[in-house]
């Protein structure tokens, strides 16, 4: 190895010009590169020896060095790692090398990486580099002693003037004490996501953070500045989106309009069928009901009734349950009386609490089948909300559990929210 | 019960060994139609009671016993497809939402059913929220608005307005996360009251598809994982300590390339563990997947089944893991076959989703 040069070049391969660290490796690179066989993939040490390797072995003749610069070729010089390259090609890549290496440290035109490229060390994704900090261990995060989030916190249940505070916007119903009262009860920092306590505190009781005039957050001061990414409204029902698919490589299996699939199946006839009439979002008042819908509904409460003829019968078989078919023609009943004032609402009624109000578990395949559907499911949003009297068991559910009786508190903070109604 | 005279009589011990590939406790009477929606009942309640909404227009629910049987309880039905089902926190109700552009608020124990949400478009989402000072439901719609519905009133607390149609949400108080068409993101804040907190460029390119929360070692939600119809799950801090936290990984694609090119699969749903943080993907492909986030390492990949997997669970201790085995529209409606059974399979999941320990 006595021509190798140390002092300013690293070894390279006078095949491919590239440079490497060690001759070692040089060496092992010619052997893999230009001194296989292409036929039984053994390896020789110089173009000559691989030469004479497929002239014996395979009687083929090889005249080039395989994977070699159009000008180095030659598969008659005998070459191994530096040794035995030509002097004048020697003198000349010393010179290429000592005038561009101020410049640039690797070699300029030459595919040559030194080193092999990083491998992205987790086996998951494509971040680079290392593994995660632990995540949340930020500095200063401060949950709240052993609870988990979503629980409420104990002061805070019976939490009266809370009530109206949650609201729409521009109600002007907030006295400023109650804002203070609020961010007061707040407790304990407690920040938004606690991990995210440093950078920001948006609704913290700490005034100077942000103040707890629920200003947004993205005004405040974030590290990372809130990236509004609008790229215009896109799919303005003008130029449908598709899917691109990535590459000739690959193929996304997703039908090419760029919708959910949700919406692309909803458009399915099946689908799209039975829903209340797409004209606006009121479909449901009767002054909108068209005639066919009438028809529909028609025939439907007719189907019901039928159904509720059946369900009548069973129940009577199962005596236990009588007191529910009580309970239920009582809803009805009611349920009828609240809407007299709209004939055709009242006939929706009539048959839909004996839908809702859950007959006995063996009844409701017969009554549940999807065809049988109201077209347009009576909306009962405009009326007080009916209940059944809580009498006996109810139906719904055998296996109750016990928290599950009907008639449990249904907001624990019920009679307080209750008071503000927003219209 | 729900399905006497159709498939009534197809039981468990009748299912091919190749729909069931994992050899998962089958749920009985499955619904007619694709599953849009699971969700298990809340921790509140001792017995686990799953629910799935259909696009057959119906909302089952089933009790879990122990020994992995599912008895099927009850059913109630919407207007249209359901699209999503989400339960309220004390377990007594269960809320459903669909392309009848309304959300229904159904009292399990008297079998109740009121409509308690409208919009004007299909609701592709519904949350429970339980906020200290409110509770209130969160509503999803692809007319472009989140709304957020009192349960008593016919007009909603607040609506905000989407820069797209809502594709994907999820709510882990305080947070909440949407995911909308045009690949945006948007991190809602819901103390106090619910407000924009920050609105995020897509680490994805391609069409969101769905989003799952996650919580950090104190059981604080952090972060979430978004999931594409490239076959991609994005892993994002809102508040990373490092950009190098979040990254995304490729998952739901075919091995090699058996047609000359690799098909890509869209992630159908995606659920962390609630005990262990890990994480599971149900794609397109029909497998699902679970991975290890903060390893960056997948922990257990399953078999392929006939179908798609549409969407997926964890019950409220991660015991049980339920992924609804059934068509996604993902090849389009020529790929469609009504004769092809729905299942929903259940798999204790508890060890396997352990994260990977460095001994």
């Amino acid at each position: 190895m006595g021509r190798k040069k140390k002092k300013l070049s690293k070894p390279w391969c006078w095949y491919c010009n590239r440079e490497f660290e060690d001759e070692k490796i040089l060496i092992q690179h010619q052997k893999a590169k230009h001194f296989k066989c292409h036929i039984c993939h053994k390896k020789l040490y110089t173009g000559p020896g691989l030469s004479i390797h497929c002239m014996q072995v395979h009687k083929e003749t090889i005249d080039k060095v395989p994977n070699s610069l159009p000008n180095r070729s030659n598969i008659d010089i005998e070459i191994y790692g530096m040794e035995g390259i030509p002097p004048n090609d020697l003198r000349e890549h010393e010179r290429q090398k000592q005038g561009s290496r101020p410049a640039n440290d690797s070699g300029s035109d030459e595919d040559e990486p030194a080193t092999k490229r990083p491998k992205p060390e987790g086996l998951l994704g494509n971040a680079p580099g290392a593994m995660p900090g632990v995540p949340g261990m930020v500095p200063g995060m401060m949950p709240p002693p052993g609870m988990p989030p979503g629980m409420s916190m104990g002061p805070m249940m019976q939490m009266g003037p809370m009530g109206p505070h949650f609201m729409h916007p521009g109600m002007p119903m907030m006295p400023p004490h109650m804002q203070q009262m609020m961010s007061g009860q707040s407790g304990p920092p407690k920040p938004l996501f606690p991990s995210a306590v440093p950078t920001s505190s948006p609704n913290g009781p700490t005034p100077p953070v942000v103040g707890a005039d629920f200003k947004p957050i993205s005004s405040a001061t974030i590290s990372a500045p809130p990236t509004t990414n609008t790229p215009g409204p896109s799919s303005d029902s003008s130029k449908v989106p598709t899917i691109a698919t990535t590459g000739a490589a690959s193929k996304i299996i997703h039908p090419p309009e760029d919708i959910s699939l949700e919406e692309i199946r909803a458009r399915n006839p099946k689908y799209s069928r039975n829903l209340p009439s797409k004209s606006d979002d009121n479909s449901s008042s009767s002054s909108s009901v068209t005639a066919a819908e009438q028809l529909a509904i028609a025939t439907s409460v007719a189907q019901h009734q039928v159904a509720a003829a059946a369900a009548a019968v069973a129940v009577a078989q199962h005596h236990k349950q009588q007191q529910d078919a009580m309970n239920h023609h009582n809803a009805a009943v009611a349920a009828a009386m609240m809407h007299h004032h709209h004939q055709q609402q009242q006939q929706h009624q009539r048959g839909f609490p004996v839908r809702m109000g859950g007959p006995p578990l063996g009844m409701m395949a017969a009554q549940m089948r999807p065809h049988q559907m109201l077209p347009g499911p009576p909306q009962l949003i405009g009326g007080p909300l009916m209940r059944p009297p809580p009498i006996g068991m109810p139906p719904g559910m055998i296996g109750v559990p016990p928290g599950m009786v009907y008639g449990a508190p249904m907001f624990p903070a019920g009679p307080v929210l209750m008071q503000p109604r927003f219209r | 019960m729900f399905n006497q005279s159709s498939l009534g009589t197809f039981g468990s011990t009748s299912t091919p060994s190749t729909a069931n590939p994992m050899k998962d406790f089958e749920v009985v009477q499955p619904p007619d139609d694709s599953v849009s929606s699971l969700a298990f009942s809340p921790s509140t309640l001792p017995q686990n009671f799953l629910i799935a909404g259909s696009w057959d227009n119906n909302v089952r629910c089933w009790e879990i016993e122990q020994n992995g049987t599912s008895v099927p309880k009850s059913m109630q039905s919407c207007g249209g497809p359901v699209l999503d089902v989400a339960w309220s926190d004390d377990g007594t109700k269960v809320f459903m939402a669909g392309c009848d552009k309304q959300a229904k608020m159904w009292d399990l124990a008297s079998n109740q059913v009121v409509q308690v949400a409208m919009h004007d478009a299909p609701i592709k989402t519904c949350h429970w929220i339980k906020a200290p000072n409110y509770s209130c439901l969160m509503t999803g719609s692809w007319d472009k608005t989140l709304k957020f519905w009192d349960t008593r009133s016919p007009t909603p607390m607040m609506s905000i307005n989407l820069p797209e149609r809502c594709y994907c949400a999820d709510v882990d108080f305080p947070m909440a996360v949407v995911g909308t068409a045009g690949k945006q993101i948007i991190v809602y804040q819901l103390e106090g009251k619910p407000q924009e907190y920050k609105k995020l460029d897509s680490p994805l390119k391609y069409q969101h598809r769905c989003v799952a929360i996650f919580r950090d070692k104190k059981k604080s939600p952090t972060g979430y994982a978004l999931g594409s119809v490239e076959g991609r799950v994005a892993i994002q801090y809102v508040n990373p300590a490092n950009p190098k936290d979040n990254f995304t990984f490729k998952c739901h694609r075919s091995n090699g390339t058996p047609n000359g090119y690799q098909d890509i699969y869209a992630v159908n749903d995606i659920a962390f563990h609630p005990v262990h943080g890990t994480l599971a993907t149900v794609g397109a492909d029909g497998s699902f997947s679970f991975w290890d986030k903060d390893a960056r390492t997948k922990l257990k990949p399953s078999e392929l089944m006939e179908q798609p997997i549409s969407r997926c669970a964890f019950n409220h201790n991660g015991q049980i893991f339920a992924y609804a085995v059934s068509y996604d529209w993902s090849k389009g409606h020529e790929f469609y076959n009504t004769q092809k059974k729905n299942y929903i399979f259940l798999r204790p999941c508890y060890d396997e989703l352990k994260p990977r320990t460095s001994s």
